[in-house]
């Protein structure tokens, strides 16, 4: 089977069709297991009682938040680099999937922020990147919208996408390397989680129901965009 | 399970409620966008659409 052939849109248009169902349903289940074990399993914590339930939508809003931002600059660079159109339209149907949970980790940072330390926001280090986060996908997102050449804004946006990208190691290691109020990282890939495994597990689950939603609705938006670049080249070469 | 999260139901409802709120609206908007693509390659006559990749639209009908 020759995989190369779905690096074009013509090809991977079907396909990405066929995985849509594949994706949504197990992410709807998730959810609904993922809040089940949250706040029924899971026990109620010592210091910030029912509050710190948040972090079951939280943790993972936030880790999508940046991941989706790495992937977003793989995708626009590959794309600049090899003048691969799939791959651009791939970093664009990315975005707002993107800025969507950034927002929801801000949202709901701010809402257990209120009661665990008196304020919904203070300007220390992780929130702030954080928000910088957020204002580099609207960049991106901006940017694209604002360029009529497809081409063009593909590139435009590999620009901003690459260099924003230096902004996620600074998320994630902003509260070792400052004084921050926000609580250290939740979990570390090479250490022993330090919650208990029924919180871990709502946790977890969450973040799988998030990855398995955001690949739907990634694919969902990118045979749009598939459609729309092609009936707009049309246009064009009418009007040319 | 208690419903009022020792007093702090309105900070994790809240959290929950915005969550599927955005999350509802961007697969909302996503489905109008997938129809107004269907009824705009419907409305578009077939021989504007030339290319190799005219297919997408054929499919999106």
């Amino acid at each position: 089977m020759n995989l190369y052939k779905y690096a074009s849109p013509t090809s991977f248009y079907p396909l990405a069709g066929k995985m849509i169902p594949w994706f949504a349903i197990p992410a709807a289940i998730l959810f609904l297991v993922g809040l089940y074990v949250g706040f029924f399993v899971a026990p109620t914590d010592a210091q910030q009682g029912d509050a710190y339930r948040i972090i079951f939508i939280h943790v993972p809003a936030a880790w999508m938040g940046m991941l989706l931002y790495v992937l977003l600059a793989i995708y626009a660079g590959i794309g600049w680099a090899f003048n691969a159109r799939l791959s651009s339209m791939m970093a664009s149907s990315i975005a707002p999937t993107g800025a969507l949970f950034t927002f929801i980790s801000l949202v709901t940072g701010a809402l257990w922020g209120k009661p665990t330390w008196g304020t919904y926001w203070v300007w220390d280090a992780r929130m702030t990147s954080t928000l910088i986060l957020l204002f580099l996908y609207i960049g991106f997102i901006s940017l694209q919208a604002s360029i009529d050449d497809t081409r063009r804004a593909d590139r435009a946006g590999a620009v901003i996408a690459l260099v924003g990208v230096i902004n996620v190691p600074i998320i994630y290691y902003s509260v070792q390397w400052w004084n921050t109020l926000h609580q250290g990282a939740t979990l570390r890939l090479l250490e022993k989680p330090t919650i208990v495994p029924k919180m871990l597990a709502a946790m977890l689950i969450m973040l799988a129901a998030c990855w398995l939603y955001s690949i739907a609705v990634v694919l969902l938006r990118l045979r749009c965009t598939i459609v729309e670049r092609e009936q707009n080249a049309a246009r064009f070469a009418e009007a040319t | 399970m208690d419903w009022s999260m020792g007093g702090y139901g309105f900070y994790v409802w809240g959290s929950y409620l915005c969550t599927f709120v955005v999350i509802g609206l961007e697969v909302f908007s996503l489905v109008k966008r997938k129809r107004a693509c269907a009824q705009q390659s419907k409305a578009e006559p077939q021989e504007r659409l030339r290319g190799p990749e005219s297919s997408y639209v054929a499919q999106a009908r």
